[in-house]
């Protein structure tokens, strides 16, 4: 499988990122290929994390952070004063480690998105959303009968579809991981994972992930990242069978530290 | 290849007695293939016997080996330069095993054979049964040294095990040419010759094995003349 590279949906160009005074991204450079999945592995601490929060700009949250270098989606500043972040969070849903449903009902967690951005606002119409959306996420048949339930009461699989499916329902173009399954049971993971085989054929998909068998099943492209450097990127075949660097080989061997 | 270093220290563990395994393997089987060549190049049929009981302990070993392997698998799920290992000694020990039943066949052809076969036919399974012997041990050094270089080299010189093969179906020709009543030495005969190729044949896979492990990638290439492996 070669690079597909005529097909950028991201692309970070010398990005840095600081907490502080502490520089935990040093010069990113790294393109995410439209309509596929992209993993991102390495050591705990080594940015990941960091890295997709950069993308939807979930760091401005974060008072001590500072972002410098570019980011473009489709060829547009991600860092542009004028960008309209909610407008741009809307584009790039995020599905966390832990399961986050709202204290609400199934239907209402859904809902929640659309509304606020003034969609679906005819009953029909948002019955529409909420049925798309989990069909999506494959939860649908799960929870058709107990739409007023509430989604804390699912289990934790459940949550995180319920999650997808939030992201969903709003028609983002990015969806970006950070760890989804770590807090899942092999059978909700394997759910997760034909999920995500899935969305890829609609979404781009970024995922962080401690598993390298996870990231051989489920993306078509991994990164490596190490001590906030971008070490080695390429196919997920070529890294897992024959990676090029001697770091990429110790980490995802068990070689290190 | 002792490329050990892994954070678990049980799993260098386990692929170093992989290593040490494949090792065993292919000195035993070398010197089975050694003590099958000396047995028909001095027709000598008390040997037989020892040649065909102590095949079993390669056996054995292939068969320890794919047990290590399989536990490797499930419990690791090697990566990288791990998997590749992994991957290469399982075929290195199936092709291991193959050439000891081969020199175990070849053996087995000495105690009908008559003990007053024409020195040129002798001659010229001597020169095919040595050559191959090198390969082996060529091979197994290439492994040992992790030589790619050396792997690539025996690959091509599978060519010459071809012609020297040819020549020793031609002495048999003469052999049954001589006289017609040597029919049934002269196909015990063909079997030995094939056979000696085809252990060949299984030397070359190993080079290739061998060349995938240190390279992550297959021997490019047209593949030397002669016949594919059909057993
Ligand atoms: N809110 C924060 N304030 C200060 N430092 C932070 C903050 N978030 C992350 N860092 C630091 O930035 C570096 C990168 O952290 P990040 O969370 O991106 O790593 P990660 O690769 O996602 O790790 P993990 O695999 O453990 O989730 C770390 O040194 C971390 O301590
Ligand atoms: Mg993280």
């Amino acid at each position: 499988m070669e690079l597909k590279n005529s097909n950028i949906k991201i692309k970070s160009k010398n990005l840095n990122v600081y907490y502080g005074n502490k520089q935990a991204l040093h010069n990113i450079n790294l393109e995410i290929n439209n309509k596929e999945v992209t993993a991102l592995i390495g050591p705990s601490g080594c940015g990941k994390s960091t890295f997709i929060r950069c993308i939807n700009r979930m760091n401005d949250t974060i008072d001590i952070c500072r972002v410098d270098g570019s980011i473009e989606i489709d060829g547009k500043e991600v860092n542009d004063k004028n960008v309209d972040v909610v407008t741009l969070r809307e584009k790039i849903g995020m599905v966390f480690q832990k399961p986050n449903p709202f204290p609400k009902s199934i239907y209402d967690n859904i809902a929640y998105g659309p509304t606020i951005h003034g969609i679906g606002e005819k009953k029909d119409e948002m019955d529409k959303i909420v049925e798309t959306s989990l069909k999506k996420a494959a939860l649908w048949d799960e929870v058709k009968d107990r739409l007023n339930e509430p989604g804390t009461g699912l289990s934790g699989g459940q949550q995180q579809r319920l999650c997808i499916a939030r992201a969903l329902s709003v028609n983002p173009e990015v969806i970006l991981m950070d760890e989804p399954c770590s807090a899942l049971d092999p059978i909700a993971t394997a759910k997760i994972e034909e999920l995500i085989d899935d969305l890829k054929k609609s979404y781009t998909i970024v995922i962080v992930t401690h598993s390298m068998a996870q990231a051989v099943r489920v993306s078509q492209k991994t990164g490596f990242f190490h001590l906030g450097k971008i070490i080695e990127v390429d196919t997920t075949e070529k890294i897992f069978k024959n990676p090029a660097n001697k770091m990429t080989q110790d980490y995802i061997t068990g070689r290190f530290g | 290849m002792s490329d050990t270093g892994h954070t678990v220290k049980s799993y260098a563990e386990e692929m170093q007695s992989l290593n040490d395994d494949l090792i065993k393997m292919g000195s035993l089987t070398e010197s089975q293939l050694a003590d099958a060549m000396e047995a028909v190049i001095k027709l000598d049929k008390e040997s037989v016997d020892k040649i065909v009981q102590n095949d079993s302990k390669i056996n054995a070993l292939r068969a320890a080996i794919d047990n290590q392997i399989t536990t490797v698998l499930v419990k690791r799920a090697p990566m990288a330069v791990d998997l590749r290992i992994t991957i290469s000694t399982m075929k290195i020990s199936h092709d291991l095993e193959r050439i000891g039943d081969l020199a175990k066949s070849v053996a087995k052809k000495v105690t009908p054979l008559p003990i007053d076969l024409p020195d040129e036919l002798v001659n010229s399974l001597r020169r095919l049964g040595d050559l191959v012997q090198k390969q082996l041990k060529d091979v197994l050094d290439a492994y040992l040294n992790n030589s790619k270089d050396k792997a690539i080299e025996i690959w091509r010189k599978d060519e010459q095990v071809d012609d020297l093969t040819n020549l020793a179906m031609n002495e048999v020709a003469n052999y049954l040419q001589k006289d017609k009543k040597n029919l049934e030495m002269a196909t015990h005969l063909l079997f030995v010759t094939k056979n000696i190729e085809r252990a060949g044949d299984h030397i070359t896979n190993i080079a290739e094995s061998l060349y995938y492990l240190i390279e992550g990638e297959y021997l490019e290439g047209a593949r030397p003349k002669g016949k594919p492996i059909d057993s």
